[in-house]
């Protein structure tokens, strides 16, 4: 019993010390981005000279509800428009501060195994392509990826066939990840996610006729820190800009 | 009250934590009676192991429930290609993530119900010569039996509750996977859907009171059969 209380009473010594543990000075700087950006942004901070921000990754509909509901970010990168609009409609985004930072294009995978093969045109057999499999992409309700991939299968009149064969996913990452695991015979996800995964291959890029344009706003929040803006001018700077063509995306 | 769309996830929720209740049931009943009634090397560990669960965090036990149970898994791709069964992105999906999640809580009670049990009584059963079945079946069940129906609530309770292993398992598919957290969660992603996501709150709330209470009131009869009026008060 003596021994027992002993242990309990190290185990809450080294938690109180853990809390004690010394944090770089000055708020901390904090970034919400869609998931598409993890390993492109990874890449950037690593290679930032300054205070290293804390990085988020979610879905940019969750971050958004997120920041609206309070949660500290000092910078927020969204995978489409309409999620940065609902922060400005909100009054929670800094005046001045919103730009335009990325492009990035919609493609259809496969797992790598796969030997299929499905052109991307309007009326296309993907229902048939499926089978008793699903469609793997980010939920069309309010995922940007999602919603973009929707929009080009309305547009491409397949939508309809298809709809009840889907695979919600809660990101586009998860997604991908039930691709890459052969778990769908087929998914729809970014350009940049499928390069960044060896297990699967791409079938067919869509033709941005087909979906609103894809682009990454970023903004900084109220009450985001001074090393924000240093930040931020980072993101838009000749160095970030290397690093996130070398993934994929389109430096706007 | 409830609309179509809102009946149809009210039904998968209840269906799926049905069934992943009932199917908990044997392999909770053994783990108890094993945890309750036998002494051998790697108990401990077997114990730990049921509660793991409770600790771990849902989105890994639905992250292993995907490596094993999925389409390409090692139990998975067998089970498909024997029995039939499809667990990826199915309500069998669902329901083996609850059942997994609700299982520490189902063995825990179960074994508290068999436990209170006099083993004594089961001593003067078997030297009235009834073998290991009878004895079970007509001593320790009958007498653990509030306690056990306690255990299959709890997990009915838990499963209607089942978020993060459901999620990354089956994902989100409506009339399929969406069960109630699962629908809460997509609703209160999108703007304007704030209202409807407190009903389903609302719902989910009334459901799982409504499982503890049941499974609070059987505890009581167990106590009060168990030891008698002494306990009472």
């Amino acid at each position: 019993m003596k021994t027992l209380l002993r242990i309990a009473a190290l185990g809450i010594a080294l938690s109180l010390c853990a809390t004690a543990y010394p944090q770089p000075g000055g708020p901390r700087l904090v970034v919400f981005a869609a998931a598409s950006l993890k390993d492109a942004l990874d890449e950037v901070v690593a290679g930032y000279p300054g205070a290293k921000p804390a990085l988020s990754y979610a879905a940019s509909s969750a971050l958004a509800r997120q920041i609206d509901a309070g949660a500290p970010a000092s910078i927020f990168i969204s995978a489409d428009l309409e999620w940065m609009d609902y922060l400005e409609a909100r009054g929670l985004v800094q005046a001045g501060t919103r730009r335009n930072l990325l492009g990035n294009s919609l493609v259809l995978i496969v797992p790598a195994a796969s030997a299929a093969s499905l052109a991307i045109a309007p009326g296309m057999p993907l229902a048939q392509a499926l089978g008793d499999g699903r469609l793997a992409l980010a939920d069309p309700r309010y995922v940007p990826a999602g919603k973009y991939a929707r929009a080009a299968l309305e547009k491409l009149g397949v939508w309809g066939s298809i709809s009840t064969k889907l695979a919600a996913a809660e990101n586009v990452r998860a997604a991908l990840a039930f691709v890459a695991r052969g778990e769908a015979p087929l998914g729809i996800v970014y350009e940049t996610d499928a390069r960044a995964e060896a297990k699967v291959r791409i079938l067919a890029r869509f033709d941005p006729a087909l979906h609103p344009p894809v682009v990454y706003p970023m903004a900084l929040m109220q009450a985001a820190p001074a090393p924000a803006r240093e930040f931020a001018a980072h993101l838009s700077g000749d160095r970030a800009r290397h690093v996130f063509e070398k993934h994929g995306f389109r430096p706007l | 009250m409830l609309d179509p769309q809102e009946l149809e996830i009210l039904a998968l929720s209840l269906k799926v934590a049905f069934w992943s209740m009932l199917g908990s049931l044997p392999l909770a009943l053994a783990l108890a009676w094993l945890l309750a009634r036998r002494e051998f090397p790697g108990k401990t560990l077997l114990d730990a192991c049921v509660h793991l669960p409770l600790v771990l965090p849902p989105v890994v036990i639905g992250y292993l429930l995907l490596i094993v149970f999925g389409r390409h898994g090692a139990l998975g791709a067998w089970l498909e290609t024997h029995l039939g069964w499809v667990f990826a992105f199915r309500w069998t999906g669902a329901a083996l993530a609850a059942t997994i999640m609700g299982l520490p809580l189902a063995v825990r009670a179960m074994r508290q119900a068999i436990d209170a049990v006099d083993p004594r009584l089961e001593a003067a059963a078997s030297t009235l010569g009834a073998g290991p079945m009878a004895l079970f079946a007509s001593v320790t069940l009958p007498l653990a039996l509030p306690g056990i129906l306690n255990g299959m609530l709890l997990a009915f309770a838990r499963s209607l509750g089942e978020f993060g292993a459901t999620i990354t398992f089956v994902s989100s598919i409506p009339g399929e996977t969406q069960t109630l957290p699962l629908a809460i969660y997509a609703l209160t992603q999108v703007p304007g859907g704030d209202e409807r996501a407190l009903r389903l709150c609302v719902l989910a709330v009334l459901l799982s009171l409504g499982a503890l209470i049941a499974s609070e009131l059987l505890l009581r009869r167990a106590r009060h059969a168990i030891h008698g009026e002494a306990s009472s008060g």
